[in-house]
């Protein structure tokens, strides 16, 4: 792609670090790495049984990139579900741009700001998007917002800045419950190819055709998509939010 | 709302996250504004293009209407982007699968179109104006363009009619395409908007009538055009209606499921539907004395159909429960959007009846038509 | 046409473009600013992400750090677990960007790194290049761990010394001098135009008794007390002025308001009712797990290493596990499925459900015989036992007797003691064919009930195990179901689960006890891992591995220093027998010694609660100078708010110092806060509470330049300038420059926090049979220890300073993960026996009716100072629901400020049932009226089915008055209230006085004196 999108390792300061187009391999076995024509192609295995809910992977993402007031990259939703009159229990539900491969909010870009890299990350142009939200309506995840400080169309980079230098996404670092696993998909010796084979897995609204990267080990279906329920309470004062929360500059 | 399971759930969210409505209301007032431009322009015709003398007084008011609206639209439609200064990008690279960069096409040309056909048919009006001594005429002499010749009118009046049904097809298609939100995701949608557009700009229209002809004939006609606009606009909600509850569409289905059973929604619906009946029933009982009462109800009629859409749409999540804060959501600055929005709106309408000879306006000289009035009617 | 229209219309015209214009602004600021109508972020494709702090060479693997950037590691203290952490910070701005957990810390890393590696490869380790492409070591901070550092930026620090303007608690303060401050508090004065008020160095007074004619209650300077949160790695040195240096025994920390029910109910079997040992269950290798009262993933401490853990046992593991909760959270997992499940309990009723799963056991013989038997270590060891017990050691049960409640030891049946009688020479007895028999190295017989023949003639005697089988029998197992809520069927499954797995099943608690009837159920619930024998074993449960201490290590003491005084006397907190009191002696002498003006709790450590109630009450005396020290028992201790305004009066308590960054609701009601440094800028060593099967300590280190301000010799304010200072004016011992003895007597200087924190740190590295190696240059340039490379090189000698630089490199030190076990047994097991009867709890009498309370455990109903039910004060009849607290998963007790978690949970509605919520008319969303009574507080319903019938759960964590919940003035600057900071409810502002005491005193378990705030009886309507 153009040199901007390959522009944010200007930021890296003085440290020189070679071809950054090939750091995303840096973690990769011998199996793929061996393969000259291997390319790879990320995604994430989000196992619900280890999710225990503590929100590291929110915060931790908020502190990584800079998520503005009022709007998640990630999130985790609490359920309480009471299945056919058993026992009520608990589902955390970990929530993040599923970086398709077929993603509904790219050919409705009408400036081709989004776009899919070359490890299957869905991102954004922030200095193409024209700020129409086109995109964020043709997610069916919200999984995009408008950013209130830059005015761009905003979601989950799947932490590009850090997986193309071999390191691992904010939220999947911080993962107290180990629910959130990470890797390259065409490598049939990572961790998270290894959990797909394993596991019986799903992603969320499968109708949608989206192909997401995301998958899930023991997603319920009832929850899989939109959730008939009851909406988590919340007060109606959200102070300072409100405040920046305008379109103000 | 509930979706149907093999088993009974019951299901509490705990933590949820709220999604803001990412269409502001500048867009509602976008989708309004060109709907009712495009749909008066479309209005316009028949007395302008297509020959029919007796048209001409409710053209004159559809053109009026489709002026106005059609050039607040798009400031409306810029203000809705967050980076409204890159709006050229649209041009520099259009992105072929998006419905929204072919809008960006057409809707300059629309808006184009519009107002090179609204001069023409002015333009033997401007030229008499121009050619009388009094303070403005240099003004009209320059609108003018130093002749007075519009044959051209009819020509520029199909491709605006042209443009105007591509504006339909592509606002229509921008918003029913999307998958994600089964609200809009309804095959039915596009022809709403056409319906209600026609709707409100028929209200505008009568507004229009009331405070400048003030002409009980035309006003009844435009009554019963409203009743028909109206009766279409009942009869494709009832239609989705039927098609979403007998399931025999899913997508229908989807919609009505995703808005069903929360109480807002329900007062939505039979506000909606009142809003509806009410001028309706007006409009065919006294159709020559309810002109204020059914065009301001026929405005918000139209109006209230797209907010509802995109703000109660977008109130709708996609994977959460609940609703997020409906139909509200975006504080002062929102309202402000719809107020200025209006402010244009009525600014464009008074400056379009206080400097255009709209009321000489009549078809265009090609030989085949009459001749407009031969006395000025100024108002300046 | 006529001009007037022609006004009206431009007017309107005029009119309808101004409202364009207003609405349009925004747009045209936007489009005159040109190609970014927002603001420029750093990059098109990633915004305003973080730069990477280091870059691994796809092709070397190797790793290039970004110099701008450091990653130290260092300790969170977002709550109490106190997790080895990575920090990265912006070196240019002193600013921490993110956090999350240190590789070689198992408070955040499971399996953690060994500790060999050097500070590059645990870089790597977290990499993608690391094992499992990064994830099998991945180290990670909580949700709160990653939202503290916002702590450091929290406008409402305190960042200079306040004095207060006006009465106390009034929100208005003045900012004074370190060295003002420093004159004020140690010379007293008429300091508030109130009066004189005594300083600490007149408080300092070793002869003086403090009360006239009780010297067993020490000198005056026992008036000086200290209230402090938990060991936050900087006790040690609060402690030596303290107790060493100024000559106070008053110490206290937070347990009686923590767990501390649940800590003295493990005490009592562990035998230490002042250090109360407790056990956790080994996650990963045990089958089953009834976790009662404690919600592992939802809190706890070691919080993440719990949810870690137990995450992966339930689904990677062999773990199946129950948690028995009032109220279900996060701790149970739906996707799980049966193996993790919930069990609903009326709150505070544990004991019965403990009691009903020992009678089954008992009634279905599942008791581990081979173990119990045992009763000694030598019989112990002898049956491959890692443990033992007091199960077959005979009591003596005769009502009357002297001994009562107490063991039938050798001296009492004649034998020839080679020591003092009862002493630990004294042999406990056994039954045998041939009456008791001290104990040998064989098994003993477990039940005898019988009449044995002692010096002083037949004494009726029974062996612990007899009693408590006696004691779970005493009710049906329906009569225990009902006063539950557990069906009977659930009561038999879990008991039998329980007892399936040989010594793979364990059970475990925590905040759940902090009822009334708390130690009791607490006691209860961990006897049953006894009659299981599962301590010490792999799959069972372990005590910690302890740790590497600072104080005392081959380099330097700094436990002991020459001058060092003794401090004398009773506690405030009347922790110790009542019967050593001139008031008993008193009362006896007169007739009648029982009851005593209050409560005392022989079997209690330090009890923070007791402590507010003796310094309201003069009783047993009163303070004269209170420090609290980043503690806030104002906002933690439910009922306390019944006192406040006592606390208040200067009168009362006249000098009250609090040493902490925040404005809480404790430091609000002080006279003096002393700003104090937030974590990242702090030093200390701490050690794990649980949970952690080999040895380990947590490093802390100022990673960044501490925002205090400096004091007039350049020193940042904080906790341990305000101790040296004061203790240089006054003269103590134990400061100054001759102040801590090295390994060969020479005196090191303690004048600054490096001189004492570089010198434990010292005492880490050098411990044990290898020091930790020397730091490499590497190491101290990746961890930026190089930082205070300054200052280890200045401070301890040569041969130290590197090993000691590895401590701060590492975060830490810590065993290596291979030392948990050896073979199937724990590797630091624990030695003393478990005691099914405790004969200090068995024998001693409440001060305040003179009765006894049962050895063993028991299923006791909840009972105020005097003896009578909480239940007859408060009927079910007026009082149908029990009201309850259950940790956020998010927030603590002081994390409010950090910003970033308000905004994923913003408030804390109260919880209630479907069938309660329906009885009362209200609806998900409804304001209610909870009222106790204790008080009353309103808030939103939020109606579920995961909670028992009948009771209301409220989050803790919200409701706040400090941190800037209100407007706080400081001179002439009002900081305003941020209504956020305020949000939600607290269940402690509803909490009760126990109305049985004539000193007012808030509701406390009768034996543990710990704060109840589980099962407040109380009554709920919709508003
Ligand atoms: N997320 C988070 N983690 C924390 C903390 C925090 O504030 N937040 N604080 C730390 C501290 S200081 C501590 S002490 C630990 C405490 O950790 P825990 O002891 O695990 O936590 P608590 O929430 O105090 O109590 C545990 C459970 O007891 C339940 N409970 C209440 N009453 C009863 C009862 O009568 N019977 C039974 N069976 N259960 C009952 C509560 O619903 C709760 O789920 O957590 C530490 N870790
Ligand atoms: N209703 C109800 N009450 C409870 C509980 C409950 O679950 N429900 N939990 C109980 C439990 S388990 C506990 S442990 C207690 C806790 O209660 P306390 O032990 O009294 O302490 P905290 O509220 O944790 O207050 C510690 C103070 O330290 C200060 N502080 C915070 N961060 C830093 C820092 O980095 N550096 C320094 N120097 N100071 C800092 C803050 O001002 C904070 O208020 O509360 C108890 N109270
Ligand atoms: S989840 Fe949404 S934003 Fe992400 S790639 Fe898919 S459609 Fe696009
Ligand atoms: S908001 Fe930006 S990225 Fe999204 S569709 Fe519009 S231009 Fe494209
Ligand atoms: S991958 Fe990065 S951007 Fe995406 S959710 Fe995780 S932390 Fe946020
Ligand atoms: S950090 Fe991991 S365990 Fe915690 S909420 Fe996020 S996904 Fe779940
Ligand atoms: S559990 Fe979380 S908040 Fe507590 S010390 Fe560890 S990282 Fe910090
Ligand atoms: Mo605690």
């Amino acid at each position: 792609m153009d040199t901007n999108r390959r522009g944010f390792l200007g930021a890296m300061g003085r440290v020189s670090i070679g071809a950054a187009a090939t750091v995303a391999g840096a973690g990769q076995s011998a199996t793929a790495a061996t393969d000259p024509d291997h390319r790879t192609h990320w995604g994430m295995v989000v196992d619900l049984r280890k999710c225990i809910g503590c929100q590291a992977c929110t915060v931790a993402c908020i502190m990584e990139n800079d998520v503005p007031e009022d709007a998640f990259r990630t999130h985790v939703s609490v359920y309480e579900l009471v299945k056919d009159g058993q026992d009520p229990a608990m589902v955390m539900l970990p929530r993040l741009c599923n970086h398709c491969d077929n993603p509904p909010c790219l050919p409705v870009c009408p400036v081709e700001a989004t776009f899919k890299a070359e490890n299957g990350e869905v991102l954004v142009d922030a200095s193409k998007c024209v700020g129409c939200a086109y995109c964020v309506q043709a997610c069916p995840y919200d999984a995009r917002f408008i950013n209130h400080e830059t005015q761009v169309a905003d979601k989950c980079t799947f932490c590009f800045h850090r997986t193309s230098v071999g390191l691992l996404p904010a939220c999947v670092e911080t993962c107290v419950g180990g629910a959130r696993n990470f890797g390259d998909l065409n490598d049939p010796d990572s961790e998270v190819s290894r959990m797909l084979r394993e596991n019986e897995v799903s992603v969320l609204r499968p109708e949608m055709h989206t192909n997401p990267n995301v998958y899930y080990i023991g997603l319920d279906e009832v929850l899989d998509g939109r959730v008939a329920g009851e909406a988590a309470y919340r007060p109606p004062l959200t102070g300072e939010a409100q405040a920046t929360h305008g379109e103000g500059l | 709302m509930e979706r149907v399971f093999e088993m009974d759930v019951q299901i509490h969210e705990l933590v949820g996250a709220v999604h803001e409505a990412a269409w502001l209301p500048w867009a509602v007032q976008y989708f309004f504004l060109i709907a009712m431009s495009v749909t008066a322009l479309l209005m316009s015709l028949p007395g302008f293009v297509f020959g029919r003398e007796a048209a001409l007084p409710k053209a004159r008011l559809a053109l009026m209407v489709a002026v106005t609206t059609g050039i607040t639209a798009p400031i409306a439609l810029l203000a809705d982007l967050h980076q409204p200064g890159r709006f050229w990008e649209f041009f520099v690279y259009t992105h072929k699968t998006s419905w929204m960069a072919w809008g960006a096409w057409v809707v300059p040309s629309y808006v184009g179109l519009l107002i090179l056909f609204a001069w023409a048919i002015h333009r033997p009006a401007f030229y008499r104006w121009g050619q009388q001594d009094w303070r403005f005429a240099w003004l009209f002499r320059l609108l003018s363009l130093g002749g007075e010749a519009n044959w051209f009118a009819r020509p520029l009046g199909m491709a605006a009619g042209v443009a105007a049904l591509a504006i339909l097809v592509y606002t229509g298609m921008e918003v029913t395409i999307v998958r994600a939100r089964p609200l809009w995701n309804t095959p039915f949608l596009p022809l709403q908007f056409a319906a209600t557009g026609f709707v409100g700009a028929l209200g505008a229209m009568l507004v229009l009538e009331r405070v400048l002809s003030r002409d009980g004939a035309l006003e009844a006609r435009l009554n019963r055009n409203l009743a028909a606009a109206l009766a279409v606009v009942g009869a494709l909600g009832l239609a989705w209606f039927a098609l979403a509850s007998s399931g025999l569409s899913p997508r229908h289905a989807e919609a009505l499921a995703s808005v069903a059973g929360f109480p807002v929604w329900q007062k939505i619906a039979t506000w909606g539907a009142l809003s509806i009946a009410v001028p309706f029933v007006l409009a065919l009982v006294l159709p020559r004395n309810s002109g204020w009462v059914t065009g301001l109800i026929a405005i918000h009629a139209a109006w209230m159909f797209r907010w509802t859409v995109f703000m109660g749409g977008q109130a709708v999540p996609k994977v959460g429960s609940g609703l997020y804060d409906a139909l509200m959501p975006t504080g002062i600055a929102g309202l402000m959007g719809v107020i200025g929005t209006f402010g244009l709106w009525l600014f464009l309408i008074i400056a379009y009846t206080t400097f255009i000879p709209w009321a000489e306006a009549g078809q265009p000289d090609d030989g085949r038509g009459a001749k407009a009035p031969g006395h000025p009617v100024r108002s300046v | 046409m006529s001009t007037r229209r022609n006004i009206l219309k431009g007017a309107a015209a005029a009119g309808a473009l101004g409202t364009f214009g207003a609405g349009y602004a925004e747009t045209l600021k936007k489009l005159a600013k040109g190609k970014w109508s927002g603001e420029v972020p750093n990059a098109a494709l990633t915004g305003n992400s973080l730069t990477p702090e280091y870059v691994i060479d796809p092709d070397t693997g190797d790793l290039a750090m970004n110099p701008d950037i450091a990653m130290s590691y260092t300790m969170c203290i977002g709550c109490t677990t106190m997790c080895g952490v990575r920090v990265k910070v912006d070196k240019a701005q002193n600013k921490v960007l993110r956090v999350t957990g240190n590789p070689y810390s198992p408070m955040s890393t499971d399996p953690f790194i060994p500790y060999e590696a050097s500070v590059k490869d645990s870089f790597l380790a977290m990499a993608q290049t690391g094992k499992g492409d990064g994830l099998t070591n991945r180290s990670t901070a909580c949700g709160r761990g990653n939202a503290v550092l916002q702590q450091v930026d929290n406008p409402r620090r305190v960042l200079k010394p306040l004095k207060r303007v006006g009465p106390r608690g009034s929100g208005k303060w003045q900012t004074i001098s370190f060295e003002q401050l420093i004159e004020e508090v140690v010379e007293g004065g008429d300091l508030f135009g109130e009066g004189r008020v005594a300083g600490l160095r007149e408080i300092r007074d070793l002869k003086t008794p403090i009360k006239n004619g009780a010297p067993e209650l020490g000198p005056r300077a026992n008036g000086l007390v200290v209230m402090n949160c938990v060991d936050d790695g900087r006790d040690n040195l609060l402690l030596r002025w303290l107790k060493q240096s100024y000559g106070s025994t008053n110490f206290t920390r937070h347990g009686s308001y923590c767990g501390g029910a649940y800590r003295s109910g493990s005490g009592a079997m562990f035998g230490d009712f002042k250090k109360m040992p407790h056990a956790k269950p080994d996650f990963l290798e045990a089958e089953f797990v009834m976790f009662v009262g404690t919600a592992p993933g939802n809190a706890g401490n070691p919080f993440k290493r719990v949810g870690n853990l137990i995450a992966k046992a339930r689904s990677d593991g062999k773990l199946d596990y129950v948690v028995v909760d009032p109220v279900l959270n996060n701790a149970q997992n739906g996707p799980s499925g049966d193996r993790s499940r919930w069990v609903p309990i009326k709150p505070g009723t544990d004991g019965a459900l403990a009691m009903a799963i020992i009678g089954w056991m008992f009634d279905h013989d599942r008791i581990n015989h081979a173990y119990l038997a045992q009763p000694s270590a030598a019989a112990a060891e002898a049956a491959g036992e890692p443990s033992w017990t007091n199960a077959t050691h005979l009591v003596i049960v005769e009502e009357g007797h002297p001994r009562y409640g107490r063991f039938l030891r050798g001296s009492d049946i004649g034998l020839a003691v080679e020591g003092d009688a009862y002493s630990d020479v004294d042999p406990f007895l056994i039954a045998s064919e041939a009456g008791p028999v001290p104990v040998g190295a064989e098994a003993a017989p477990l039940f005898f009930d019988g009449v044995v023949a002692t010096a002083k003639g037949p004494v009726a005697v029974k062996t612990s195990l007899t009693l408590l089988r006696e004691a779970a029998a005493s009710r049906t197992l329906m009569e225990y179901s009902e006063a539950c809520g557990i069906p009977v069927e659930t009561i038999e499954g879990l008991a039998t689960e329980l007892t399936s797995h040989g010594r793979k099943a364990a059970v475990n608690s925590h905040g759940g006890m902090m009822s009334g009837s708390g130690f009791y159920n607490a006691y209860a619930l961990m006897m049953i891992n006894t009659l299981i024998g599962n301590l010490n074993w792999k799959g069972g449960t372990m005590i910690a591995g302890g740790w590497f201490p600072d104080n005392k290590g081959p380099a330097y003491d700094l436990a002991k220093f020459p001058g060092m005084v003794t401090p004398k006397g009773l506690p405030i907190g009347r922790n110790v027998p009542y019967e050593k009191t001139s008031e008993f002696k008193a009362k006896k002498a007169a007739g009648q010694a029982y009851p005593a003006d209050g409560p005392w709790y022989p079997n209690a450590p330090g009890l923070a609660t007791e402590w507010i109630s003796s310094m309201v009450n003069h009783y047993p005396y009163g303070a004269e100078a209170l420090i609290f020290r980043n503690t806030n028992p104002i906002y933690g201790v439910p009922g306390i708010s019944h006192v406040v305004d006592r606390l208040k009066d200067p009168k009362v308590v006249p000098l009250i110092i609090s040493v902490d960054p925040f404005i809480n609701e404790s430091s609000a009601i002080s006279d003096y806060i002393v700003p104090d440094s937030v974590m990242y800028e702090t030093w200390g060593f701490t050690k794990p509470w649980g949970g952690v099967a080999t040895k380990a300590t947590t490093a802390r280190w100022p990673v960044i330049e501490p925002k205090m301000e400096k004091n007039a010799e350049g020193q940042r304010v904080g906790l341990e300038t305000f101790l040296i200072a004061t203790a240089k004016r006054m003269d103590l011992p134990g400061f100054g420059d001759q102040a801590i003895p090295d390994a060969d007597g020479t005196l090191h200087p303690l004048n600054r926090a490096e001189d004492w924190y570089l010198r434990g740190a010292a005492n880490v590295a050098m411990i044990g049979k290898t020091p930790v190696p020397e730091a490499t240059d590497e190491d101290l340039e990746l961890s930026n220890v190089a930082r205070i490379r300054a200052d280890l090189e200045a401070v301890l000698k040569p041969e130290e300073w590197r090993r000691a630089a590895t401590i701060y490199a590492k975060g830490g030190r810590y065993e290596n993960i291979e030392r948990s076990y050896q073979g199937d047994k724990a590797t630091y097991a624990f030695g003393a026996p478990m005691l099914v009867w405790n004969e200090g709890l068995g024998s001693f009498r409440r001060a305040t009716t003179g009765t006894r309370m049962p050895g063993s455990p028991t299923w006791f109903e909840a009972e105020f100072a005097d003896g009578s039910k909480v239940a007859d004060h408060y009927p079910a009849a007026d009082w149908p629901v029990k009201v309850m607290s259950f940790k956020s998963p998010l927030q603590n007790s002081y994390s409010v400020g950090a910003k970033a978690l308000l905004r994923i949970i913003a408030s804390n509605p109260v919880v209630l049932g479907r069938a309660l919520a329906e009885a009362h008319g209200i609806a998900n969303g409804d304001m209610v009226r909870l009222t106790t009574p204790g008080g009353s507080l309103e808030s939103v319903a939020v109606v579920r089915d995961g909670i028992a019938p009948d009771t209301v759960a409220i989050e803790h964590g919200y409701g706040h008055k400090g941190f800037g919940a209100q407007d706080i003035m400081i001179d002439d600057d009002i900081w305003p209230a941020d209504p956020r900071l305020a949000t939600g409810v607290l269940l402690n502002d509803m909490g009760m006085v126990d109305p049985t005491r004539a000193n007012t005193g808030v509701w406390v378990d009768p034996v543990s004196g710990t704060a109840v705030r589980q099962g407040l009886p109380a009554r709920i309507e919709r508003i």
